[in-house]
């Protein structure tokens, strides 16, 4: 067995965040992570550098981006000879990219990394409905007149049609804002909570911005500077005031205000050992300590679609010997104001810590004050697989703020029922 | 390809140059500017005046090295490439008649480009009053000759230190060089200290060295940045986080690093110095050249307008220069570079706020050259002073005034920003750690503020 | 030399029109001196970014080195379409580019953009006519190019023949690129260069050419772009448009480094002894 050492979170750089169909509707996501990675390769003075890897992907993705990653480090100043692949867990991806490079530094099989992600919502791959592809591919391998003839002729008008990508769930066919409103309903959270939650994101990232706190985390792409959504002047009123979007009758909760908009944007991570970290000058921000990943069966309704982190923290928890109040900061992913407020009330809940996670007491509260410090997802936007690696360098740039020892939790839902979540602690 | 402004292609096209000719217009040339594998100067060096001086015996050997072939008479043959006359001996105003005798034989011999460098000596540090009028003097035949020349030629003078001739050999090479194309009639004072001729390689005297250069994304600043980077220095290239994407470009283009950030903040200097020590070992240059521009006439200045050009061009300077100076901050030798204005000099209609801000930076120049900590750890501090340099900042003079400003100089066309950038670099360099205080106007001789 | 402010970029088409529609009454051999200035041209985001994509480049803030020529091309048009001026504009063809970007360009920056035509020279096929196209960024000068068209016609025989692009390197082969019928008609789309003999076939043998052909400044961005992100920062570019390359057809680009300098070029997937393209890049 090889020794494992410490993987440190040396810096990151991503693209404002930008609206469906906004500024980046041009940009496709091999141009955006391109962007993302040249701002990264500036901050750090990597430019004709060889990197242990890049792991990156893209939740939506083009069939023609079969190797979107490795085609970016090839539009970016790293040097060639960087290797890259991509790899997918829908909103875990960014994350989960994380983790792996992480533990390859732990076990020596890296020295460097670059984690990443990206999506565009605007950019989207156009599919041709499913009886019409399976006619084209059979028109396509025809190969004498008469065959091609009897497939051409299988073809009817009524075929034609495209289909966008949605985010919906193949298996149940309900969008996820669906979904979340089962969640929501079932664990009582309030259309005023959820509001107070989206105003306290927007409030909390327009004062990171002023700060500068993002001056080192990112760099401005097609004209933008900032993240489109933010709303700094937003109030409680405004929140109020918008039409529900999900859910129906009393359990009708969810806004466009407090659920994340589709969003375009890439977001990049670099990690390295501290062997490399020192011989290229740089400062560790955190160490990365531990990454876990869960599960759950939505399908019977069991247990919601986004609730599968409420069961991935615990585990890594116990692993670790650490309490949920034992950080310094949370980072809980807001796909959407309800996925916040149902994990952290799960958590609370002393049957649900009984009979789902097998705890003899719950889990208990997580003071608010330290929960999302520089706003989240709503405020920010939600490019699906960007938003881990922008968690992932928030959070170590804040521990570092915090100092030696300070500790942070990372809990992000995906498609499918998944939860990715990690510890970091600053270096 | 050369670059140069629209005029200066007409008049070198066939026809522009009959019709600039027929109407007595100024005929700028295509200057002659450094890229690394060059000569120094293109033809012999006549090396003139007293000629038998320590100054002289102690630079001719500097020159030899780097590639000069010196003369002691105008040669029949090839033309001169430049021209350097020690005056260092100069005790009365009588003297000065061997600087004529030999700059005016070899004045019509000159070649393109061709330089003119007067070696003397300061006039404040003179024993007697004949002999100050006689160094004094100097200053007046340089920026003559300035005038008189052609084709792109230059006149510089250099006052050398008593005992310390062999510190302005560094200068004297610079002012020979295509490095100094656009530095004309400018006076270079070289002070009491021993520079260690270290061996370096004269294509890269940065070699080793990091630089921090601000407002680096764009205009000037990404001229700096490479240049310093051509030079063999590591370079922090520092501007406004909303011009990041530019930024990026420059950093990834130098092979330095991006740092975004606003000069006016209160710990920018702490924070360069943060990233400069832990990401490269340390700091040896900085370049403040982040600037701007709110134009009004005074009587319709508002404090905003007032207050936003002193804040970025002057007083973030002394706040970062709070951490930068610091003990903890510019190693031992560290060289501090600022970025004047002819309209700190001269002053300019409508531009009362820059030109405070850009007067306020020479003042910076003396104090801190004066400082004495600053000066036991062998930190110079120097500006440049641009002219009308083709670039951002020139362009909200109106045509016609721009295109006055563009001609008003020896060598009837504006500057690049290289030329700026170059000057910056020769500061940089360890060789002149005896130039410190000095403010070089890179401005083509402008008449402006002569 | 006269310069005169044009308040606003003019539309092409109309221009091209004007200039078919005048064609034949051209005659002389003057060029006016005069050169045509717009300021203030900004980067139309959408735009670009279709250019981006079509030519191979990132979509990202920094402008291809061919992209000023783009922006400037309905200025070069206008100066053409002017009634002095005394070579007909339909038909010419684009021989050979220099271009020499002083700093990364940034979308964000309003350009200045100057078109001036140079004399016209003898050519063995007919007259060569230089222009010059220079962008400022306010006062200075970020970018210049100077191209050279031939007006075909009664030619010299003995005329001299200008610089010979360099031959290409054998290979290997750095790239295949199949380059549909349409992409005249895409290119046209983006560029705004609607010269009839890059849509349809029908139009180039109107103009006496077989077929229709590539536009040669595609063929250079494509190339450019392909070299790498070279381009994009400061440095210099020339491109010589040997053969015309007709649509549809197969290309193979070849590359051969020697340092900073490159030189690239495109030529005939069937036939590789015909160059269509040869480009030098350094930087």
């Amino acid at each position: 067995m090889p020794t494992t050492r410490r993987a440190a979170v040396l810096g990151g750089n991503r693209i404002p965040f930008a609206r469906q169909f906004g500024p980046y509707a041009e940009a496709s996501n091999q141009d955006m992570l391109t962007a993302a990675l040249e701002g990264l390769v500036a901050r750090h003075g990597l430019a004709g550098e060889r990197v242990g890897e890049v792991v990156a992907g893209a939740v939506i993705k083009h069939s023609r981006d079969f190797n979107l990653t490795r085609e970016a480090v090839l539009g970016s100043s790293l040097a060639a000879d960087t290797p890259a692949y991509d790899i997918q867990q829908a909103c875990g991806t960014g994350l989960e990219a994380t983790i792996l490079v992480a533990n390859k530094i732990a076990l020596g099989q890296a020295e460097s990394a670059i984690a990443g992600g990206v999506d565009s919502a605007s950019d989207a791959p156009i599919v041709v409905p499913e009886r019409l592809r399976r006619k084209l591919l059979r028109l396509n391998r025809a190969k004498t007149p008469a065959e091609r003839a009897k497939a051409a002729a299988a073809l009817r008008p009524t075929d034609l049609g495209i289909q966008v990508p949605a985010a919906t769930e193949p298996r149940t066919g309900m969008s996820m804002g669906e979904h979340m409103a089962i969640t929501a309903a079932r664990w009582g959270v309030t259309r005023e909570a959820q509001d107070e939650l989206a105003l306290a994101s927007h409030q909390k990232l327009a004062a990171a911005y002023e700060r500068g706190f993002f001056d080192d985390l990112l760099t401005p792409y097609l004209g933008q500077t900032r993240d489109q959504n933010l709303r700094p002047d937003t109030t409680l009123e405004k929140l109020g005031s918008l039409r529900t979007a999900f859910g129906t009758g009393p359990d009708a909760t969810m806004t466009a205000g407090n659920s994340t908009p589709l969003s375009d944007g890439a977001s990049t991570v670099l990690l390295g050992s501290e062997e490399w970290a020192a011989a290229h000058g740089l400062k560790p921000l955190a160490f990365f300590v531990d990454g876990e990943t869960a599960a759950v069966d939505y399908l019977g309704g069991e247990e919601g679609l986004l609730m599968a982190p409420a069961y991935a923290v615990p585990r890594m928890l116990a692993r670790q010997g650490l309490s949920l109040q034992d950080f310094d900061l949370y980072e809980i992913h807001e796909a959407f104001a309800a996925t916040v407020l149902s994990t952290m009330a799960a958590w609370e809940d002393e049957e649900f810590c009984r009979e789902r996670l097998g705890l003899d007491a719950p889990l208990g509260g997580i003071d608010r004050a330290k929960l999302n410090v520089t706003g989240s997802s709503l405020a920010a936007g939600h490019p699906f697989a960007a938003t881990g690696g922008r968690i992932v360098a928030t959070l170590a740039k804040l521990l570092h703020e915090k100092g030696s020892g300070a500790r942070g939790l990372i809990s992000i839902c995906a498609a499918g029922g998944q939860g990715v979540v990690a510890i970091l602690e600053a270096a | 390809m050369p670059r140069s402004d629209g005029y200066t292609s007409f008049v070198n096209s066939g026809v522009g140059k009959k019709v600039a000719s027929a109407l007595g217009l100024p005929q700028p040339v295509p200057l002659r500017r450094y890229a690394p594998g060059r000569p120094l100067v293109d033809g012999p060096v006549l090396v003139g005046g007293h000629a038998d001086t320590p100054a002289v015996s102690a630079l001719r050997d500097g020159l030899t090295a780097a590639g000069a072939t010196l003369v002691d008479a105008v040669p029949d043959g090839p033309r001169l490439g430049g021209v350097v006359v020690d005056l260092t001996a100069a005790e009365t105003p009588a003297d000065l008649e061997s600087l004529r005798a030999t700059l005016a034989p070899a004045l019509k011999r000159l070649g393109r480009c061709a330089r003119v460098v007067v070696v003397g000596r300061d006039p404040e540090r003179a024993g007697s009053v004949a002999q100050r009028a006689a160094r004094r003097a100097l200053e007046g035949i340089t920026r003559s000759v300035g005038k008189e020349l052609r084709a792109g030629a230059t006149a510089n003078l250099v006052l050398v230190a008593d005992g310390h001739e062999a510190s302005a050999l560094g200068t004297v090479l610079f002012l020979l060089s295509a490095r100094s194309a656009y530095v004309d009639g400018q006076v270079v004072r070289v002070g009491e200290r021993e520079v260690h001729a270290a061996p370096v390689d004269a294509e890269r005297p940065l070699a080793g060295k990091v630089a921090v250069v601000t407002g680096a994304a764009r205009g000037i600043g990404a001229d700096i940045a490479r240049t310093l980077h051509r030079d063999g220095a590591t370079v922090v290239c520092v501007d406004v986080p909303a011009a990041g994407a530019s930024l990026a470009a420059v950093a990834n283009e130098v092979g330095g690093t991006a740092l975004q950030l606003d000069v006016t903040a209160l710990d920018a200097g702490t924070r360069i110095l943060e990233h400069a020590t832990t990401r490269h070992g340390g700091l040896d240059v900085v370049v403040h050249n982040a600037g701007i521009t709110r134009d009004k006439l005074l009587a319709n200045t508002d404090a905003e307008r007032w207050d936003s050009v002193l804040r970025v061009n002057l007083l973030s300077i002394l706040q970062m220069n709070e951490a930068l100076l610091a003990k903890s901050g510019l190693r031992d030798g560290g060289r501090v570079v600022l970025v004047s204005s002819i309209a700190g000099i001269a002053g300019n209609r409508g531009q009362s706020n820059y030109a405070a801000s850009k007067a306020g930076v020479i003042g910076l120049v003396d104090g801190y050259a004066a400082d004495r900590g600053l000066v036991r750890r062998g930190i110079t501090v120097n500006a440049v002073a641009p002219g009308f340099i083709e670039t951002e900042m020139t362009a909200r003079i109106p045509l016609a005034t721009r295109e006055v400003g563009r001609r008003l100089n020896s060598l009837a066309q504006g500057g690049l920003p290289v030329d700026v950038a170059e000057a910056i670099a020769f500061y940089a360099a360890d060789a002149q750690g005896a130039v410190s205080g000095n403010v070089i106007r890179v401005c083509g001789q402008s008449l402006l503020g002569a | 030399m006269a310069v005169e402010t044009l308040s606003s970029v003019p539309a092409t088409a109309p221009l091209l029109a004007r200039a078919a529609l005048t064609a034949r009454g051209r005659r002389g051999s003057e060029v006016p001196e005069r050169t045509l200035r717009v300021e203030d041209v900004r980067v139309d985001r959408a735009r670009l970014a279709a250019y981006q994509r079509l030519t191979g480049y990132d979509v990202s803030d920094l402008l291809p080195q061919p992209y000023p020529w783009v922006l400037a091309f309905p200025v070069q048009t206008a100066l053409m379409a002017r009634p002095d001026f005394p070579v007909p504009l339909p038909g010419m063809v684009h021989l050979e580019n220099r271009v020499t970007t002083h700093r990364a360009l940034d979308a964000a920056q309003p350009l200045t953009l100057e078109v001036t035509a140079g004399a016209l020279q003898p050519h063995r096929r007919g007259r060569t006519l230089d222009v010059r196209l220079e962008a400022r960024v306010d006062d200075e000068l970020v970018w210049e190019c100077d191209s050279v068209y031939l007006s075909r016609g009664r030619g010299t025989e003995d005329a001299s023949r200008g610089e010979a692009p360099p031959a290409l390197p054998e290979g290997p082969v750095a790239g295949v690129w199949r380059l549909p019928e349409g992409l005249g008609r895409e290119y046209a789309g983006v560029s705004g260069d609607v010269n009839p003999i890059h849509l349809h076939p029908l139009a180039a043998r109107a103009m006496g050419f077989p077929r229709h052909i590539a536009h040669g400044m595609w063929t250079y961005a494509r190339t450019l772009a392909a070299l790498g992100r070279g381009s994009l920062g400061p440095s210099s570019s020339r491109v010589w448009f040997t053969k015309p390359v007709f649509l549809p057809s197969t290309v193979e680009l070849v590359v051969q480094r020697s340092g900073r300098h490159v030189l690239a070029g495109l030529r005939s997937r069937k036939d590789p002894s015909t160059t269509h393209v040869v480009v030098t890049l350094d930087d």
